[in-house]
């Protein structure tokens, strides 16, 4: 079987009506209310399909549920029982948005890096996940700027694109392969043609982002700690502490574990989603909490999306959905994050660069001349300005270390490590 | 799994979500982007709204208390002993020898049908519920102004407005989603004025910050009024247009010396003159006020002042402009609008009022009572009430000075308490009967704009729970005066019969366009989003002269502290609800005192230390909070915690036109503990 094939609009409804009798058919519904959800499908004829909004929530609800049972304990006398429960229902997600398939993707790679989630891995290895290209980007959408739709080239099983009267199919992992072939009277060959329209689409829907950020600028920010403290203020007093953008995004993972008595000699244990944002997300048991201020928290939660995933996954886990940008109380979102990043960085640069010379100076490493030089050459090069006099050998790195722990009135031999890894 | 959209639990935004059903149990919660005050989003508190639904502590079963304890009882029996109490004490004292307590945590429909079974079954009009220690003074004091209680415009006007004027309204933490309006205002270029003796998380983003003492509201207000006066920045045509009284109302302004502001207030006049010139010198001006203003013996005093303020310059009656009481509960205002008062029937129609009462009378089939009842503060004086129906409200924890109160519930010769946990005032109860939460019923709540939206019954009531309007239906029946619906919808068509604000609500209207506002008079009105376009409710708004008065109980040498009460973001009331969600413990486990440094060095006391609070009524042990959003010699602590309840200290001087309590101002004394 081809690759790319083409299915009819008018056959969309008997595909789908054939693949849900084995399968638990999850799609986007709008509801009479106007909000699109993702819903599970009893009835194909009774609902209305929504493939070109983004869901209330993303995907992720799926896999690692707003709450859920992982086992049931009981006591008799002594002795206790306990009743593991796990979730195997196959599902497939029909007309998942390609930033929402792409967080599943992430967080594939999060429960399985240093312990294989068995809750997580159990639904995920029992569900086909089927996307729709985006061929026009919502008002918050930013997907292009963090490669991460409005199409992908990849991690589904299979992904469609409207070409109006018909869907362009292609095929990515086996899964999606085996679907398209036990249904295969449903769909026929791609022509040149459409491949052709179906690459226009895509063009077509990268011109149309109305949100365009800088994640690479906002990235290399971070990487050369060029960040305007003021922002972390600025974000915290405006942040509302409700937890909303952990809630809705598509890659945050965090979730807290409790058990819950259900009688005096039952109860279960559950894990329910958590927010970074939240005080007693950090507090210790003792009370202490290395996050008490809000913006230390917010601080916390921009480092992890953006340097801490970049450097361990080389990607920062913004999918670009835009749904924090929506909800937010305060604008503290990730767009509105990195647009004050890129357009403070600027001047941040040149404001430490400052700090810097005039320190070195004190510490007789550098002169009021070579400290002038080194920085209209760093306006071409853009680098830090303590890396780049140590690149161009003018002062050595432990010199650097030395002169700025004299000033912070740090001893030298306090360790480097911070909590937030600075 | 399954999703049901409903009105939120909690305060009066008036979110709308979706609860998430999973084999009849809530898992999850989803917000409605398209509702548009949720715009996708909830507060903690509503993103955790599904937890406590289902929690082991819910009440399952009745109880029958035998022998000095609460014990599993059927619902017969416990139905009918409830109704031969009830019979009994009426029989031996009379009727207004019982006491209603309505909730602003039940439905309309359920408030409708408890204030009907106190009059037309009891026939007694002593039916309150906790708006008397909230916003009573807001309902009388805007009623008189303007003739409606209420907000005066829609949630999301505040978005339009040019400037908006917060005092005594912590709005980011208790109403979040109209801080999140005010924010949009911002974004556009809005002003902001707080005026709040808290340094709240607003005040930051305010063009102008003023920091008046505890209870000197009328002060500040009348001195701002003065200075737009003086000024002639005030809107005439409006004045002479509109309104009435405002010769004398200027006389007493001229006679009003600036110079208080200062001294009484302790605020910088040049603050309270730019104030006053931002407000008066924009067209589209909100003022949006709270329990800051409204809980002091002169609450309805300080609601007429902010009243006067917008009459002086014009700032009612349209698009953008006007006067916003938050309410503070998921159905205050609903309770309040059906009438769960001691003066008033559905629809504010007075009590008092033969014509009212010949309406209902036709309707009901039964005489009613004609004189006002007693409030929510007046059972509880120990004399008057002998028997008690309390529907989900926790008066042990939630009312001024507790250990009295308690005193008197242990004493009440007969108590009925239905809830879905057993609350503090459960505790003292003769019978608890179990009420099914806001997710196992169906009806309606009416949120702070006085939007009625539905609420759905998204699984069946847990254990043998009820909804509490088939409870009184239960009991009206057993007391010989059926009342047979089968539905919360069939309720609603006689409140609409009824009730003029409310005559065109219909449920199958509050399935579009997310809900009505009230004024609704016919089938075919659209609703009304914003009160008084053209001319004020009661014709012409009315200027009313204001003498300040201070306090009931000032800081003296024994007393050195103000103490001043409230809630925080993360609980709820008396904590019956939040406490049993996990997140929101997390969040905050425990009560706290917020202190000011420069008192907490003179105390020798750090944060989290225990400090003793001390006042004439009583003393409470809790951890200090140091921190500079409380002003130096005042203290600031929150309610909800049955640990550490702030009501064991708080005053019972009250508001004598309201009643309201002076939850806002008592004085106490800090000890640090040894």
């Amino acid at each position: 079987m081809e690759d790319r094939l083409i299915l009819s609009k008018e056959h969309l409804k008997s595909f789908l009506r054939k693949i849900s009798k084995r399968h638990e058919l999850i799609a986007p519904v709008k509801n009479s209310s106007g909000d699109t959800l993702l819903e599970a499908i009893p009835s194909l004829d009774e609902v209305t399909l929504d493939l070109k909004s983004k869901p209330v929530m993303p995907a992720k609800n799926f896999f690692l549920p707003r709450s859920e049972v992982l086992f049931k304990y009981q006591r008799k006398g002594k002795q206790y029982s306990f009743d593991e429960v796990l979730d195997d229902t196959p599902r497939i997600l029909f007309g998942l948005r390609s930033c929402d398939l792409w967080g599943i993707l992430f967080l594939d790679m999060i429960f399985q890096e240093n312990f294989k989630d068995r809750y997580y891995l159990n639904r995920r290895i029992n569900t086909v996940l089927i996307n729709i290209g985006c061929n026009e980007p919502m008002e918050n959408c930013f997907c292009r700027s963090t490669k991460s739709g409005p199409f992908l080239t990849h991690g589904y099983d299979l992904q469609l694109t409207d070409l109006g009267d018909k869907f362009f199919v292609e095929i990515g992992r086996p899964r999606g392969r085996e679907l398209v072939e036990e249904w295969n009277y449903f769909f026929s060959p791609a022509t040149k043609k459409d491949r052709e329209h179906q690459y226009e689409m895509i063009l077509e829907a990268e011109s149309r982002f109305h949100q365009i950020v800088d994640m690479n600028t906002a990235i290399s920010r971070f990487m050369n700690d060029e960040i305007d403290e003021r922002i972390w203020d600025e974000l915290g007093n405006r942040c509302q502490n409700c937890g909303g953008c952990a809630y809705v995004c598509p890659t945050c993972y965090c979730f807290n574990i409790v058990d819950m008595p259900l009688s005096e000699n039952a109860g279960e244990r559950k894990r329910i989603h958590d927010s970074c944002t939240f005080t007693g997300f950090t507090r210790l048991a003792g009370g202490y909490n290395p996050r008490h201020e809000k913006k230390r928290r917010i601080r916390r939660r921009f480092y992890h999306k953006l340097y801490y995933e970049n450097k361990k996954h080389r990607r920062p886990s913004c999918v670009g959905c835009g749904r924090c940008v929506e909800i937010c109380f305060g604008r503290v979102d990730m767009i509105n994050f990195i647009k004050m990043v890129c357009e403070r960085g600027e001047r941040s640069l040149r404001e430490s660069s400052l700090r810097l010379g005039e320190i070195l100076i004190e510490a007789g490493l550098l002169n009021r001349e070579e400290l002038k030089n080194a920085l209209e050459r760093q306006a071409s090069t853009g680098e830090s300005l303590g890396t780049q006099l140590i690149k161009e050998g003018l002062i050595t790195r432990e010199g650097v270390a030395r002169a700025l722990g004299y000033q912070l009135k740090i001893p030298e031999n306090a360790g480097t490590g911070g909590s937030d890894g600075k | 799994m399954h999703r049901v959209l409903t009105t939120c639990c909690f305060c009066a935004c008036g979110c709308n979500l979706y609860l998430e059903v999973d084999d009849g149990k809530l898992v999850g919660v989803i917000p409605s982007r398209e509702h548009p005050v949720s715009r996708g989003n909830l507060c903690i508190k509503g993103w955790n709204s599904f937890e406590f639904v289902l929690h082991k502590d819910r009440l399952r079963f009745p109880l029958i208390r035998k022998n000095g304890r609460l014990e599993k009882a059927q619902w017969s029996e416990a139905l009918d002993l409830t109704a031969a109490k009830l019979t009994q004490i009426k029989d031996k004292y009379g009727p207004d020898a019982l006491g209603i307590l309505s909730s602003a945590k039940c439905t309309n429909e359920e408030n409708y049908l408890l204030m009907k079974f106190a009059r037309a079954v009891l026939k007694t009009n002593n039916v309150d519920h906790c708006a008397r220690l909230c916003h009573s003074s807001s309902v009388i004091g805007l009623n008189h102004a303007f003739g409606s209680g209420a907000m005066t415009n829609s949630i999301t006007e505040l978005a339009g407005a040019e400037l908006i004027l917060v005092t005594g309204s912590n709005t980011t933490e208790q109403h979040p989603q109209i801080a999140r309006f005010i924010f949009d205002a911002l974004e556009r270029g809005a002003k902001l004025i707080v005026i709040d003796p808290r340094r709240i998380q607003l005040s930051r983003f305010a063009h102008v910050y003023l920091q008046p003492r505890l209870g000197t509201d009328v002060i500040w207000l009348k001195g701002m009024m003065k200075i737009i006066f003086e000024e002639k920045l005030y809107d005439d045509s409006f004045i002479r247009m509109r309104t009435e009284n405002f010769d004398a109302f200027s006389k007493d302004l001229e006679n009003f010396d600036l110079e208080y502001v200062e001294k009484v207030c302790g605020i910088p006049l040049e603050g309270l003159r730019r104030a006053a010139r931002l407000y008066a010198s924009v067209k589209r001006a909100m003022i949006i006020y709270s329990m800051g203003i409204t809980q002091h013996i002169s609450g309805t005093d300080n609601v007429e002042s902010i009243a006067n303020l917008a009459m002086l310059t014009g700032h009612v009656e349209q698009e953008f402009t006007g006067v916003g009481p938050l309410r503070g509960q998921n159905n205050v205002q609903g309770a309040c609008d059906m009438g769960a008062l001691p003066g008033t029937l559905s629809g504010y129609q007075d009590v008092a009022d033969n014509d009212v009462r010949k309406k209902f009378k036709n309707l009901w089939k039964t005489e009613l009572p004609a004189s006002p009842g007693l409030t929510s503060i007046e059972m509880f004086d120990g004399k008057r009430i002998h028997g008690m129906f309390i529907m989900g409200e926790n008066p042990a924890m939630s009312h001024p000075d507790i250990n009295k109160i308690r005193a008197v519930l242990k004493e009440m010769e007969f108590l009925v308490v239905s809830d879905i946990f057993l609350t503090e005032t459960a505790e003292y109860a003769d019978v608890v009967l179990p009420a099914a939460s806001f997710a196992e019923k169906d009806g309606t709540f009416t949120s702070t704009e006085r939007r009625i939206q539905r609420v759905r019954m998204a699984i069946p009531p847990v254990g043998s729970s009820r909804p509490d309007w088939q409870i009184v239906c239960e009991l009206s029946k057993r007391m010989n005066y059926p009342m047979e619906y089968d539905s919360p919808a069939e309720i609603m068509e006689e409140i609409a019969l009824l009730t003029p604000i409310y005559g065109g609500v219909f449920y199958n209207r509050l399935e579009d366009e997310w809900g009505l506002f009230w004024p609704c008079p016919d089938k075919e009105h659209p609703g009304t989003p914003f009160l008084h376009k053209g001319s004020f409710a009661r014709g012409k708004g009315h200027f009313e002269c204001i003498d300040y008065r201070p306090p009931a109980e000032l800081p003296d040498s024994e007393y050195p502290f103000y103490l001043t009460t409230g809630r925080m973001y993360q609980h709820w009331l008396t904590g019956s609800m939040s406490m049993r969600i996990i997140t929101l413990v997390r969040e905050m486990p425990e009560g706290i005192v917020e202190i000011n440094p420069a008192d907490a060095k003179s105390l020798g006391v750090e944060s989290g230390e225990p400090v003793r609070v001390i006042s004439r009524r009583g003393t409470v042990k809790v951890k200090a909070h140091i921190t500079d959003d409380v002003p130096k010699k005042s203290v600031f602590m929150p309610f909800h915690f049955k640990e550490t309840p702030a009501n064991i200290l708080t005053s019972t001087a009250f508001d004598p036109r309201a009643k309201i309590p002076e939850f806002k101002v008592c004085a106490v004394r800090i000890e640090k503990v040894q």
